[in-house]
């Protein structure tokens, strides 16, 4: 679920873009180091399927429909670092052209969508020994990789929406964890379907993504990327001090802090004039279109 | 088949048309940076935004419908707050209202900076501004064969929906999806293939070339500083 801008407080989406912006320039740069030219077009190519795969929707429950996302299955086809570097592609290509999820809060649909679900689900794979696997098994390790990072993916999200106070830790963990434990089931299903399908076809593929294995160094680069932060991030959320940022902001005039004291601008209660001072806003929005319509550009020669 | 739906509106002729992508990229991020971390609930603040984005709306000639629609994905989510919002401690129309707002305001800023820019200017802008050289590289590639394989996605489900009556039951009806997109990533692969032979034959050696880029003048200057003095007056505003 892609998170859009305005929910998460500063301190959440600065953080996490900061985390999400570093982690993109070691993964460049560490790929660079690896990658054969021949990497480039397949990983592009491979990015336009994801997000193509994600037209082929199937119903969930009660109306709505879920799709492929595809963070476990490309950590098995193309190695962690690559298919990492693809989910990012494909996250601003999502929020560029369709809107789904913020710019501000990009960093946050990353590490969410890209970061936590290609390691924790390249890690499964790997723990119930996908690599070398043929059948049963490679299905088994398959299907635990996909649910497991569907899973991971909506915890993070519902851990940062409630320590930015948007959606309560009460509802939202249930609600994210419980929806997306039966789009996993379905995630895990089309992952293993489609790692055995190719397991029959080009067994060979399946062989030279899994042996792109991540060394120690990176291994230790990831728990320190990831794992430090996070922690760093829960025990900053959960504590009772104003947020850093916000304090700064304030603290070059002493009398913000009592925001709650100043009668808000536009208050439902008083309904008259609510009505009233809606119908002028409303106005106003729409003249100051009208406005900016009547300004054109000077007709170029093309 | 539907095409053209990224930028379609990205070679109209507009004021904001004319600017340079890191003009734009730059203007409009920090627009929605200063949205979101503005302090406190200052509904006057939220209210100016909302004024200067419909100016910019207008100024940019895409069509009001299509950024109003377009707008909406954001309704689940508000959705979603409103129905969690009886369980906060303590409930508040006005906060709940200033958070749909901000969010709503976002979207459209995001909104006029892709419909005013067409995608590999965008990505050239995005390129001068330090952006790694490979996820350049990748969302172009994304650009270019995303309608390839849309047109390919296409395909096979009217070929699946012609040979088939109704629906499956849900374990074969994914089975089913899982071997098409086992076939649609073998296609892939062979294609990327294809390409990597042609990208060589063709003397790529790690870079694309953009024709006739727009260059920075005291167009984008003039915006560049008046983004800057709403952005500083509505903090010391809020401050106050």
């Amino acid at each position: 679920m892609h998170i859009p801008d305005g929910f998460l407080s500063g301190r959440i989406w600065l953080s996490l873009d900061a985390l999400s912006s570093v982690t993109v320039l070691y993964a460049a740069r560490r790929l660079r180091v690896q990658a054969s030219g021949h990497t480039v077009p397949l990983m592009g190519v491979l990015s336009a399927f994801v997000f193509a795969a994600q037209l082929l929707n199937f119903p969930v429950l009660g109306g709505t429909s879920g799709h492929l996302v595809g963070s476990a299955l490309l950590a098995v086809l193309l190695g962690p670092l690559a298919a990492f570097l693809t989910m990012v592609t494909v996250l601003i290509a999502q929020a560029l052209f369709l809107q789904d999820g913020g710019l501000a809060a990009l960093g946050a649909n990353i590490f969410n969508i890209a970061a936590v679900p290609v390691l924790s689900g390249y890690g499964i794979f790997r723990l119930a020994g996908g690599t070398q696997s043929h059948g049963r098994r490679l299905a088994i390790a398959s299907f635990l990789s996909g649910w497991v990072s569907i899973e991971l993916c909506a915890l993070c999200c519902a851990l940062e929406l409630s320590l930015s106070g948007a959606i309560p830790l009460r509802v939202g963990l249930p609600a994210m964890t419980g929806y997306h434990a039966i789009l996993g089931v379905a995630e895990g299903i089309l992952t293993s379907s489609v790692l055995v399908f190719l397991s029959h076809t080009r067994p060979d593929l399946i062989r030279r993504g899994a042996g792109s294995r991540l060394p120690v160094a990176d291994w230790v680069a990831v728990v320190a990327l990831v794992a430090v932060p996070c922690a760093i991030l829960v025990l900053a959320g959960s504590s009772n001090l104003p947020d850093p940022l916000q304090r700064l902001l304030a603290s070059a005039d002493p009398v913000y802090g009592r925001q709650g004291e100043s009668e808000p601008f536009l208050s439902p209660l008083r309904y008259r004039e609510f009505l009233r001072a809606l119908t002028l806003i409303a106005g106003a929005i729409g003249s100051a279109y009208f406005l900016g319509r009547l300004m054109r550009g000077k007709r170029s020669k093309l | 088949m539907r095409h053209n739906f990224i930028d379609r509106y990205a070679n109209l002729d507009s004021p904001l048309h004319v600017l340079e992508a890191r003009t734009k990229i730059l203007g409009y991020l920090s627009l929605i940076a200063a949205l979101l971390l503005m302090p406190g609930r200052n509904d006057v603040v939220l209210l100016v935004y909302a004024f200067v984005a419909a100016i910019l709306v207008g100024a940019s000639q895409v069509p009001l419908g299509y950024i109003v629609g377009r707008s909406l994905v954001i309704l689940p989510f508000v959705l979603l707050a409103g129905i969690a919002a009886p369980w906060t401690n303590s409930f508040d129309g006005a906060r709940f209202m200033a958070l749909a707002t901000r969010s709503f305001l976002s979207v459209t800023i995001l909104l006029l900076m892709t419909s005013t820019t067409p995608f590999p200017e965008l990505l050239r802008g995005l390129q001068k501004l330090g952006c790694p050289r490979i996820l350049i590289l990748n969302l172009g590639f994304l650009y270019r064969y995303l309608f390839v394989l849309t047109e390919e996605v296409l395909r096979m489900r009217q070929a699946r929906d012609c040979r088939r009556a109704g629906r499956a039951p849900p374990r074969v009806e994914l089975k089913l999806l899982g071997s098409m997109l086992g076939s649609l990533v073998l296609r892939s692969f062979e294609r990327a293939e294809r390409m990597y032979q042609a990208m060589l034959s063709r003397g790529y050696a790690g870079e694309f070339p953009v024709l006739a880029p727009r260059r920075f003048t005291w167009r984008d200057l003039t915006f560049l500083a008046g983004i800057a003095l709403l952005i500083v007056s509505s903090f010391r505003y809020a401050g106050r």
